[in-house]
């Protein structure tokens, strides 16, 4: 994991140059000539610290643990036809690894070819098949609903089934690493065990005061299709701790409930069958809870299913107010 | 060291069947019996979750000219007779139930403007009864029942322990033997009773609409521990699975009016059922498929070299598209770039659904042997279990409902049985687990050449040409041969990864090992039965020869390769016609 550091200047002056660049030509709208000798030597030394970084990339891949393999990813025969043998384009993937014991993360570099329907997870596959049986990651429908790969690649949290190989090559590689939010059990696999308590503190269940006639179910719940509507973007969520690896807050204090947990608890606030109604609001009213969330936004930017934590969030505070002001008014 | 964990009931698996077993186990003691939930992956991944389409149950008898015989019917008539009928009955009276119980857990079936839950048509079926919730209903229900489970007492959930044995003793269950894959730790789980849920065994084959989970373990344990199988030559092949990937484009696209096209954009299936078109049963549609492919009418995919038909949505519309079939959408985008509001979508059969499985009477007990007695306290729920209501071809949507009713059967007459044998365990496993535990250490040791990878590659590229859609004598002969030849390298594998903690290595070559087991059942089963009928087609044989071949397989494990014999279907109503659509 501490390699994946000396890649840092490198994108900070991937980063720096082009905003210098835009501050020169602002300057030299209005101080052209003290634009000259300030932005002018930034710049160069900005490129020059991205090719010396450049320089340290390669360093660290020379110093890689493991040795470079070579390996055919292939889609699956066609009778009489052998698809290894066409052309794939080459690619590496690079993955931190951390093995049980061991103190400090590694990276390991393999070499695959791909293809234009190659995922990510298709990569993992061919490493473990075909070339390193030590690596552990997890992974089960391979069509983005079971939640199981979940991990960050080249930097952003996103599940391996569901990222194009050859659309997202830096440098021709993907670079892949386990979520951060989480313990790490080994490799790519990270122990959810919290995750999953936090998501079961929220009652996130339909709530009924009827136990024993919400069991038996003699006839349906009325509800219109437009109620349906209200919380059905909010219930897609497949549990798989993306936007928890996400949120910057979940990062520096782990007893914010965190984004998932939260959303969930909106999905049933807002379905019309659910009769716990504001309590729901009130279990949550708290800095671990609610009060927690500070808007960055990032759990539904790397959603894969679409859902919007964030404004499930905004929306439970602005109720929370409304209902702390009525209950002052009553009291 | 084996640590010992005792429950009352052990479920082994967490998809729709063994979750809904174990929460209608609880309810109906109390919520006081203890209850072990047993899953390879975390419990909410399991493969129930990537079921699309909907679920079959007549809600409203008379709305709609339907009734539970017409169900029952098509269910039957879609198996090629090969059903048991009187299971087919429990089957269609019960599937309401579950519809309204999941709706009381909060699933989002979708509505008709006077709030009852909505039909969509789906193939084989006389009249619309599928209820759904967009094209994501098995997530919706498995993610309901996790969240219903986990609010009720004693019931504890152990995500991600991987099990290996089924110990009996004098036909009696006697206990589940495993991994926690976490620590490494093994494991015995002693209960009075266990219902297995552990799915099918599709993974035999590479092109598949099924999770990389779908190993079939528990099928495998339970015929190595002697349990007989049941007509596991019957493997469904679905019409429409996504090309490369094998991921599903699910028949509720069909349902909603897609039509399925060769390259010369004819809609082909008025050449093989021309009364139901694109909703047939799905082994008339995959083998039209590949006939038209074999004809030359397919088209050829850049890049994977693939053959394939077109599956056409773009008269249904955008709105229509994303309400109804969103994750199709999604799918499609996420993994080809292609939006089937414009594009057709690119599709070919795989396998996706194993008839066979666990031989079970019609509340899931599982037979033993040598007898028609079940085994005390041992049940089979979901697709491990043959019960049997598919027969030889199971109809879209039957499953999820399969899965609900006899998670609940096998449920509370697992909870009856256990709290009727109050105290002691009756049969110690502890003397059981050394054998198992031994195989374990064999395993892990293993220093081989044979990668076990290497040998799933070949057993599923076996298993695709010769078990595929069209059958031939030659061809399975052959597939077995090779199937022989992969046990024997298995011997010789080599185990890479010695680590405790999570080493999916270990896991993977134990797969590996039930896979080889399931597929050498499959293609005996096939060999021997000299006839087409429903998914297995020969072309030997042009016709089903009800004569001869009216009954059920049964496979029992010998070390020189499974025993085969059978026993008649049960007939109640329906006799056999000739199947026409």
């Amino acid at each position: 994991m501490k390699t994946s550091l000396a890649l840092a200047p490198m994108y900070a002056a991937m980063m720096g140059v082009p905003v210098l660049m835009v501050l020169y030509l602002l300057a030299l709208l209005f101080v052209p000539a003290a634009a000259h000798y300030v932005f002018v030597p930034l710049i160069i030394i900005g490129l020059l610290a991205f090719g010396i970084s450049g320089m340290v990339e390669v360093y660290v891949k020379g110093h890689a643990k493991s040795p470079a393999l070579s390996m055919f990813n292939h889609p699956k025969k066609e009778k009489g036809m052998n698809i290894s043998e066409l052309p794939g384009n080459p690619a590496e993937l690079i993955v931190t690894r951390l093995n049980a014991g061991a103190k400090e993360a590694d990276r390991q570099i393999y070499a695959l070819h791909i293809s234009r329907f190659t995922s990510v997870l298709d990569m993992l596959c061919a490493v473990k098949e075909k070339g390193d049986q030590t690596l552990s990651f997890r992974y089960s429908c391979r069509m983005g609903i079971c939640g199981s790969c979940a991990m960050v690649i080249n930097g952003k949290p996103a599940l391996a089934c569901e990222t194009n190989a050859m659309k997202n090559l830096r440098n021709g590689a993907i670079n892949v690493q386990p979520m951060q939010a989480h313990p790490i059990l080994k490799d790519l696999v990270c122990d959810l065990d919290e995750f999953f308590a936090k998501h079961l503190s929220v009652t996130p269940r339909l709530y009924r005061r009827d136990k024993k006639g919400q069991y038996e179910a003699q006839e349906e719940y009325p509800q219109k299709q437009s109620q349906i509507q209200e919380f059905l973007p909010y219930s897609y969520c497949i549990m798989c701790g993306l936007c928890m690896d996400a949120c910057p807050v979940v990062n520096v204090n782990p007893d914010f409930i965190g984004p998932q947990p939260l959303s969930q608890a909106y999905r049933y606030y807002k379905d019309s069958r659910d009769q716990l109604n504001v309590k729901r609001l009130n279990e949550i009213d708290t800095l671990e809870g609610l009060w927690g969330c500070e808007y960055a936004g990032a759990c539904s930017k790397v959603c894969p299913k679409g859902v919007d934590p964030a404004s499930a969030i905004q929306l439970m505070k602005k109720d929370t107010m409304k209902s702390n002001i009525t209950n002052e008014k009553k009291g | 060291m084996t640590e010992v964990l005792d429950f009352d009931i052990v479920v082994l698996g967490s998809g729709i069947a063994g979750m809904s077993a174990a929460i209608h186990a609880s309810k109906s003691q109390n919520e006081k019996v203890r209850i072990a939930v047993i899953s390879k992956l975390h419990a909410m991944r399991s493969h129930s979750i990537a079921a699309e389409g909907g679920i079959s149950g007549v809600l409203y008898p008379g709305q709609n000219d339907d009734s539970y015989d017409l169900h029952a019917f098509d269910t039957i008539k879609g198996s090629d007779y090969l059903a048991d009928q009187d299971a087919v009955s429990i089957l269609v009276k019960n599937a309401p139930k579950e519809i309204r119980f999941f709706e009381h857990l909060g699933v989002p079936w979708i509505r008709e403007e006077n709030e009852e839950i909505q039909f969509r048509a789906f193939g084989g079926m006389s009249v619309k009864r599928t209820a759904f919730a967009a094209d994501k209903t098995g997530f919706f229900m498995l993610r309901a029942l996790y969240d219903y489970l986990t609010g009720i007492e004693n019931i504890k959930i152990f995500h991600e322990y991987y099990i290996t044995h089924l110990l009996l003793s004098e036909k009696r269950f006697a206990g589940l033997f495993g991994i926690n894959l976490a620590t490494g730790e093994r494991v015995l789980f002693k209960a009075k009773a266990c219902i297995i849920a552990t799915g099918g065994y599709a993974r035999v084959f590479g092109f598949t609409t099924t999770s990389y989970s779908s190993t079939g373990d528990g099928i495998a344990m339970a015929y190595r521990a002697g349990v007989p199988l049941k007509d596991m030559e019957f493997i469904q092949f679905h019409p429409t699975a996504l090309v490369p990937s094998g991921i599903l484009i699910t028949e509720a696209s069909r349902g909603e009016g897609a039509y399925l096209k060769n390259v010369d954009g004819e809609r082909f299936m008025k050449d093989y059922a021309p009364a139901k078109m694109e909703l047939a049963p799905r082994d008339i549609v995959s083998r039209a498929i590949i006939t038209e492919i074999n004809k030359g009418k397919g088209l050829i995919q850049e890049g994977s070299g693939m053959k394939y038909v077109n599956l056409d949505l773009r008269h249904l519309g955008k709105d229509k598209i994303n309400f109804k079939l969103p994750m199709i959408r999604e799918i499609t985008i996420k993994n080809l770039g292609l939006d089937p509001i414009e594009e057709p979508i690119p599709v070919r059969p795989a396998a996706h659904f194993t008839m066979g499985g666990i031989h079970t009477d019609i509340n899931g007990s599982v037979m033993s042997a040598d007898s028609s007695i079940p085994i005390a306290g041992l049940w089979a729920a979901g697709e491990c279990g043959c019960v049997s209501i598919h027969g030889s071809n199971r109809l879209g949507s039957n499953s999820l409902s399969q899965c609900a009713v006899w998670g609940r059967i096998t449920g509370i007459e697992a909870a009856r049985h256990a709290s009727q044998h109050k105290g002691q365990h009756p049969v110690s496993p502890n003397k059981l687990v050394g054998n198992a535990e031994k195989d374990l250490d064999r395993l892990i040791a293993m220093d081989g050449d044979e990668s076990p990878y290497s040998i799933r590659e070949r057993m599923q590229n076996a298993m695709e040409e010769h078990m595929y859609v069209f059958r031939t004598a030659k061809g399975m002969r052959q597939a077995l041969k090779e199937i022989l030849e992969l046990k024997r390298l298995s011997k010789r594998i080599g185990i890479e990864d010695k680590g405790k903690i999570f080493n999916t290595n270990m896991r993977d070559a134990f797969e590996i090992s039930n896979l080889l087991e399931l597929s050498e059942v499959s293609i005996r089963s096939a060999i021997n039965r000299k006839e087409s009928r429903g998914a297995h087609a020969v072309l030997e044989y042009k016709e089903r020869d009800d004569r001869e071949w009216l009954k059920h397989t049964i496979a029992t494990y010998s070390k020189k390769g499974p025993k085969l014999s059978y026993i008649p279907v049960k007939i109640t109503n329906w006799k056999p016609k000739p199947r026409e659509y």
